[in-house]
């Protein structure tokens, strides 16, 4: 650890500050924390481990948060961090993305591992869909970086930390898009990540009208239910909070049941940390095979009445 | 960097909005890359390109039909625009774009281009960008084989232009557009102003299907050629250095695979996974 480096971050919610901050611990006492939102949050920062934070106010109606960017921006070039850390949130990726053409350089994005070696920052991310994982570090003065939850795990607020908080004015931002109304989107709350048991449809399922049974046999098994991209994207048979795979998703349950699911690297690099895969597949040449514990090649329609048959008997 | 003037950008890029002309000049940004499917491991986890073929990134093919589906709505021209390496000038990728609509193409070629990183790449389309002239650019979600998500959003900073991700829904009316912006909890509806730059979802639409007709035509299009030069960037150096590209750690997994659906194999099926449960 040094509290030479300069470390900052900055996320849309608490739980993104909260991770990036213990993230940021790992490399240096000098974390700064930029927080938009109520004077609480500010506050919060400071007992989750920030020596310091620019709070930047409140967005007030009509404003977007990406309209922070030039106050962002004026603050990094007065003081040059060595790290920026941004929660790769849609609106962190925007934020990340304006900050480093603004700065000359580039965003290390989805970073699941960092470490600093002598004067720079190495990051490693999956490429070609989840097939490799590739290290690289950044060449130029502050290295951007965007992080995903569950990389880093926060630290518990402590009330006797001590930090400077510091009130930035808001600049007023060059380029402007009018926010003409904000809906509250459906969406599903599910824990993926957290969940025990996963039952996965894909593209083997022939009919929307046989997820039913599919459900049924999640019940009994106390399943979570998940699916590929193309079932979630595209037929839309299921809401994408339920994908699982590289840009989705990422779960470790007990059991992963993949029903139909042929096995393809972007989906399996979110499954196969799974301690158990189990798969049913029409196809004996399916790549699922490949990385499975057990497996039935045949039809998912026999088996799986069958199997919900022996899980009722019990 | 080059810094841009905005208000010389606004007047040079956007001339058509004050006008009042509705007709855009919208580029579709694509990138082409090997088919993941093509990829080989070696033994020492290292991962071999070589023999992959090259497709044009799936997410692209959404801006593409976005940039079509704007232009169907409202007149003008789709132009598609990719830069890259010698890959690229592949005739079957080139008509592969073109058949899906849009009416002329532009390339950037360099072997500079060859694995750019993200800022690199948005400069070189930038470059681009500016010779052709436009009143819209979109690019997709992501590239297929990185998925950094960061082209679309660096290239219209560095055009100094309004620059959204996540768009959904795009409807142009009297110069401007009316975005939708699906974020991970809420959707915004946005006023955007021309010239801008818009990085579309994959689910924005379903991408159309060329006919053999669509391919046939696609083939009589022009294609312009140009190097980075040509474009007047001269700084091609990387802000980032790749220090490996490894295939992960495979687990070891026991691959009991039974076949066929009588009582036996059911049972044994069941059986296994009750124990891992």
């Amino acid at each position: 650890m040094s509290s030479e480096i300069k470390v900052w971050i900055i996320a849309e919610k608490p739980q993104g500050t909260a991770e990036l901050i213990a993230g940021a611990k790992n490399f240096t006492d000098n974390v700064t924390a930029l927080v938009i939102g109520p004077q609480e949050r500010a506050e919060q920062a400071v007992r989750l481990g920030a020596g310091k934070v620019y709070w930047l106010g409140e967005a007030g109606p009509g404003m977007m948060w990406e309209d922070y960017t030039d106050t962002i921006l004026s603050l990094l070039q007065q003081e040059n961090p060595a790290l920026m850390l941004v929660h790769a949130t849609k609106r962190g990726k925007l934020l990340a993305g304006r900050l480093a053409a603004n700065l000359g350089t580039t965003v290390l994005t989805d970073v699941m591992e960092l470490t600093w070696e002598v004067d720079r920052f190495k990051a490693t991310r999956r490429v070609y869909g989840g097939s490799a994982v590739r290290q690289e570090r950044a060449l130029t003065g502050t290295t951007i970086a965007t992080v995903g939850s569950g990389v880093f795990t926060p630290l518990p607020e402590e009330a006797g930390r001590t930090g400077t908080i510091i009130e930035v004015p808001f600049v007023e931002p060059k380029i402007r898009i009018k926010l003409v109304e904000k809906k509250k989107r459906e969406t599903v709350s599910v824990n993926l990540p957290a969940a025990k048991r996963i039952v996965c449809v894909g593209r083997g399922l022939a009919r929307q009208e046989d997820l039913g049974l599919v459900e049924e046999l999640a019940r009994l098994l106390e399943a979570e239910m998940a699916c590929t991209r193309p079932i979630a994207e595209g037929l839309n048979w299921m809401p994408r909070e339920r994908y699982i795979g590289v840009s989705g998703a990422m779960v470790k349950p007990d059991l992963y049941l993949a029903l139909g699911v042929s096995g393809q690297i972007q989906h399996m690099v979110g499954a196969n940390q799974s301690r158990t895969i189990a798969a049913v597949n029409t196809d004996k040449a399916a790549p699922i095979f490949n990385q499975a514990d057990y497996g039935i090649v045949g039809d998912l329609k026999k088996i799986v009445p069958a199997l919900i048959a022996r899980f009722k008997a019990e | 960097m080059v810094i841009n003037n905005i208000a010389e950008n606004t007047k040079k890029l956007g001339a058509k909005q004050t006008r009042g002309e509705t007709r855009m000049n919208i580029i579709a940004c694509y990138k082409i890359v090997p088919d993941e499917k093509d990829i080989q491991v070696r033994s020492d986890r290292s991962i071999s390109i070589d023999k992959a073929e090259w497709v044009i990134g799936q997410y692209d093919l959404n801006a593409v039909e976005a940039a079509m589906q704007i232009y169907e709505a409202v007149g003008g021209k789709v132009t598609a625009l990719s830069v890259g390496d010698r890959q690229l000038e592949n005739s079957k990728l080139k008509k592969g774009v073109l058949s899906r609509g849009p009416q002329e193409l532009f390339l950037v070629i360099d072997e500079a281009l060859s694995g750019a990183d993200t800022n690199l790449t948005a400069r070189a389309l930038a470059a681009a960008a500016r010779k052709i002239g436009f009143d819209l650019i979109i690019c997709g979600e992501g590239s297929q084989d990185l998925y950094s998500q960061q082209v679309g959003i660096q290239l219209g900073q560095i055009l100094n232009v309004p620059t959204l991700n996540a768009v959904s829904r795009i409807v142009a009316e009297n110069g401007k557009l009316i975005v939708e912006r699906s974020l991970e909890d809420e959707v915004e509806v946005l006023e955007v102003s021309l010239p801008a730059v818009i990085s579309v979802t994959t689910d924005i639409n379903q991408p159309r299907i060329a006919s053999m007709k669509d391919i046939l035509a696609a083939g009589k299009k022009p294609v312009t050629q140009w190097s980075l030069a040509d474009v007047g960037l001269n700084d091609a150096n990387r802000r980032t250095e790749i220090l490996y590209t490894l295939a992960p750690e495979q687990a070891e997994r026991k691959r009991i695979i039974l076949e066929g659906e009588s009582e036996e194999v059911l049972d044994k099926f069941y059986e296994l996974l009750r124990k891992a449960i």
